[in-house]
């Protein structure tokens, strides 16, 4: 098992570097560089050509290339061009807070997506299967954006301005202006509460697909053999779902785990510059725009990594559900 | 995101209604792998803040408070759309809204505007200037400390304008000091420069924010723009004192009790927060929450919104930007002055006014804002929608539709055909680009708006010139020099992207800047204006004002032409209406 993973990670190295020179290659065919954007009428030619120079614009392009492998092999990742600050710095800051909601909104969709395709399995075509399933579509149908802007409106706006509840969600942030004058224990609160909107905005799609897949899996493994089996040999429902059947109708709900996590890293984009959520959606979004070549490298980097992380996790799991599945 | 710097002549704002946040992209001097600054953020940042630590906990006992006493207290949350770029480093940082957060919150100019703006001393309690007008000399305040309890003095003002001009520093508004030629230390509180003489001389001391140079003074100009400072540990001299910056969130400061009576105080509130959110949805929602104090800068279509809303306010005020088309007259079908005037009499200028600005803005005809002194308000009507005009404009050109299809050809088969470039995220103008070419076709123009992300436009404009029109805005400063935008001899300069070439022009723009007396000056920058609008480099669209969504609790806010955070120092909540803590 160890020498499998180490393996695996090993033979990640090769594939996250050949992503990142692809990507570094091809940010530098996109028309227009950071030098070009400091420029404002009036401004000497010295001090563009200083720019230029500071930037290391002026280096040919394969020079930039090995300058930057030798940074990165000392663990420097250089410095943003648009923060002006240390990479890491930008990165340290973005990525707990993406990591926070993204964790949050996968363990919560995928314990509440299990279990409505469960309910949704054990009777087909009931009355609550058919709710559910129109629920689950609705949702899965749904922008995230969209939703984002809805539950704003719904449980920041309405309810604390025209239906006056005491409850109500705020729209944006990650803590409240007064938060450095706050108890602890009110921090904590505090925070919570930030999280509320945005975590439902990400898990409420994401639960409604794995409900559908949950589904769909398990009713396909009921009408299997060993579950008619284990029913004939009189074990209690709930055993016979539950341990029986529902492990064998993870293994397509697993790889969908590996799937969501790289892009639950990266892919919050809509859902951070909605709620005002500090994250790397946002940072990745900004570094491209303005030609931050440093930040969009490094993100490159540890999304790539994410990827290939993400789908090792689902080939343990598939272990773990799967008893027949052994690695070596 | 407006785009970049300001210039000492104008800015271009890319996105002034901006529905995505433009990255502020560049710095100056960051030589990537740098380690060593890491280094020297705890080195400088440690020390620094400990001193302004403890200098404020030993005024704090004995705060300037000549106001009512009921008004102090409370907090005031401002929410914008972008992070303050750059941070409070005014040497290497000149976003509108990072520049505005400087001069009005955390540090000094040496001389603020009253609302005609004219000169008001501030740090500078009083200057005088030679008769030939080559010399200014400053005397300071000598009440004002920075922080960490150190007097600011005149050599802080020389190290500002010293660095400013060293090109190694990478100041963005160099030209804002053009007409300067040197500086001299009087006395710890007089400083003299040397100029040449100029109609708006004083203006970048209003613009300029005074930086500390007993902190700065040993750093070597080229590392200015990646220290620091200006992020994490500004050390300032201004109503507000700085107590943390969480990136891409928000900024914290808190009032500063050492701030002299002379200018007011200590501010009311006792802390002034800036809070960064990418998404005008929810910065409109927070205002109606409460979350936020203060809106700066909703798009126009959720005035109404505001209006409507009890309890809230919508300010509306002059705004130093304008928006327009410029037309690249290198093109063969625009390098004809009648063609250019003829695209803007098709188009009905007032129409877009009401529909897109909601009425928040009116028709513009000049570079020169209607703010400024020598805005030419007999340009103010002229050029209205007359699409008659226009055909015959264009046929007198040359310009007629020979096979028939309803766009117009010249002699030798080129058709009237423009495309109209506007960057990604701006509602605003990809509109303007919808009725306009609805409107031109009219005319027999066929007009194609395209979609091109900001970095790639800007590449286009400045570089490549691969544009045959481009919809955008400028910023002007209070200063306005235009010799980059249309003298023909810049031609080849980034800005000059219409491709101007008028001898007129290039002789009115080369006297400008050199006559002082504005009653002189005056009929000059009339002629200006007036041949500017026969050459027709741009369709100049719309002045737009600049408006703000403000909670009712909130008193004594004034914003203007003049800025944003204009009285910041003198907003103030009753105590009934604070929020808890």
């Amino acid at each position: 098992m160890t020498r499998y993973l180490l393996r695996r990670l090993l033979g990640a190295i090769p594939l996250v570097l050949g992503v990142a020179t692809v990507v570094f290659f091809v940010i530098q065919l996109a028309p227009g560089d950071p030098a070009n954007l400091v420029l404002s009428p009036g401004m000497d030619e010295a001090v563009i050509e200083q720019t230029r120079e500071n930037l290391g614009l002026n280096d040919p392009l394969p020079v930039q290339y090995v300058k930057w492998l030798g940074s990165l092999a000392q663990g420097d990742l250089g410095y943003s061009l648009n923060q002006r600050r240390p990479v890491a710095a930008v990165i340290g800051d973005a990525l707990p807070n993406t990591l926070l909601l993204s964790a949050l909104a996968l363990g919560i969709a995928f314990l509440v997506g299990i279990g409505v395709g469960v309910v949704q399995a054990v009777r087909p075509y009931s009355v609550p299967d058919s709710v559910l399933s129109v629920v689950a579509l609705f949702f899965y149908s749904m922008p995230s954006f969209w939703l984002a802007l809805m539950l704003i409106l719904v449980f920041s706006y309405l309810a604390r301005n025209v239906w006056e509840l005491p409850i109500w969600f705020p729209s944006s942030g990650i803590r409240s202006s007064d938060f450095d004058l706050m108890s602890p224990g009110e921090q904590l609160v505090d925070r919570v509460r930030h999280m509320v909107l945005p975590v439902t905005a990400l898990w409420l799609v994401l639960a409604a697909g794995v409900a559908r897949y949950t589904r769909g899996s398990l009713l396909e493994v009921v009408g299997q053999d060993y579950v008619r089996t284990a029913r004939a040999k009189g074990l209690p429902e709930r055993t016979v779902i539950l341990k029986h059947a529902l492990r064998n109708a993870l293994i397509p709900v697993v790889t969908l785990l590996g799937l969501y996590l790289p892009v639950l890293f990266s892919g919050t984009v809509f859902i951070e510059t909605i709620f005002a959520w500090p994250g790397m959606g946002k940072t990745i979004f900004d570094a491209i725009g303005a030609r931050d070549y440093p930040v969009v490298m490094a993100s490159s980097l540890i999304f790539a990594g994410m990827v290939v992380v993400g789908n090792l996790i689902a080939d343990l799991l598939y272990a773990l559900v799967d008893p027949r599945i052994r690695y070596e | 995101m407006t785009l970049r710097p300001l210039s000492p002549v104008s800015v271009l704002t890319a996105c002034l209604v901006a529905l995505v946040a433009c990255g502020d992209a560049g710095s100056d001097a960051a030589a990537p792998g740098a380690t060593g600054a890491v280094a020297r953020t705890a080195d400088f940042c440690g020390p620094a803040m400990d001193a302004v630590a403890a200098y404020q906990a030993e005024v704090a006992g004995s705060p300037n408070m000549p106001g009512p006493a009921e008004r102090y207290g409370g907090t005031a949350v401002v929410g914008g759309i972008g992070e303050l770029q750059g941070g409070m480093n005014s040497l290497v940082s000149a976003l509108h809204e990072t520049s505005q957060t400087q001069i009005f919150v955390n540090l000094m100019t040496l001389v603020q505007v009253d609302e005609n703006l004219e000169p008001v001393p501030y740090l500078a309690e009083s200057w005088e200037v030679s008769d030939d007008a080559t010399s200014l000399t400053f005397t300071l305040r000598d009440d004002v400390r920075w922080h960490d309890g150190e007097a600011t003095d005149a050599e802080d003002v020389a190290f500002t304008f010293t660095r400013a001009n060293d090109p190694e520093t990478g100041f963005p508004n160099a030209a804002f000091f053009d007409n300067y030629t040197g500086v001299e230390v009087v006395d710890a509180r007089t400083v003299r420069f040397g100029m040449t003489p100029h109609a708006d001389f004083m203006d970048p001391w209003r613009a300029v924010a005074i930086m500390p140079e007993h902190l700065l003074g040993e750093v070597p100009a080229s590392e200015l723009a990646l220290h620091p400072y200006g992020l994490e540990c500004p050390v300032g001299n201004g109503p507000f004192v700085f107590a943390s910056h969480r990136p891409q969130e928000s900024w914290t400061f808190t009032a500063n009790p050492d701030f002299p009576v002379g200018l007011g105080g200590r501010p009311y509130v006792d802390r002034y927060l800036y809070r960064v959110v990418p998404e005008p949805t929810t910065l409109l929602t927070d205002l109606l929450t409460e979350t936020l104090d203060v809106y700066i800068n909703p798009p126009p279509n959720q005035a109404a919104q505001i209006v409507a809303e009890e309890g809230v306010d919508l300010l509306a005020y002059e705004w130093r930007g304008f928006t327009f088309v410029a037309w690249n007259s290198r093109r063969p079908q625009l390098a004809d002055a009648r063609v250019r005037r003829a695209l803007t009499l098709g188009t009905n200028r007032a129409e877009i006014v009401d529909a897109l600005l909601v009425g928040y803005g009116r028709v513009a005809n000049s570079s020169v804002p209607p703010f400024h002194w020598a805005h030419a308000s007999s340009l103010a009507d002229v050029d209205g929608f007359d699409p008659n005009e226009a055909r015959r404009l264009l046929d007198e050109a040359g310009w007629v539709d020979r096979d028939g299809d309803g766009v117009r050809e010249n002699e030798d088969g080129v058709r009237l055909s423009i495309e109209m470039k506007y960057n990604e995220g701006n509602q605003v103008r990809q509109d303007v680009g919808e009725i306009m070419q609805a409107q031109l076709g009219q005319i027999g123009v066929e007009l194609q708006p395209t979609v091109v992300e900001i970095s790639t436009l800007i590449e286009q404009m400045t570089t490549s010139r691969d544009f045959d029109a481009v919809t955008i805005g400028w910023v002007t400063e209070l200063k306005v020099d235009d010799t980059d935008l249309f003298s023909s001899n810049r031609s080849e300069e980034p800005w000059a992207f219409s491709g101007t070439n008028n001898p007129e022009l290039d002789r009115i723009l080369a006297t400008l800047q050199t006559v002082v007396d504005r009653e002189e000056a005056l009929p000059l920058w009339q002629e200006y204006q007036e041949v500017l609008n026969d050459e027709h480099p741009y369709t100049f669209l719309f002045y737009p004002q600049r408006l703000a969504g403000v909670s009712g609790r909130m008193n004594g806010v004034e914003m203007d032409v003049r800025g944003d955070w204009l009285s910041a120092k003198d907003w103030w909540i009753d105590p009934a209406e604070r929020r808890q803590r």
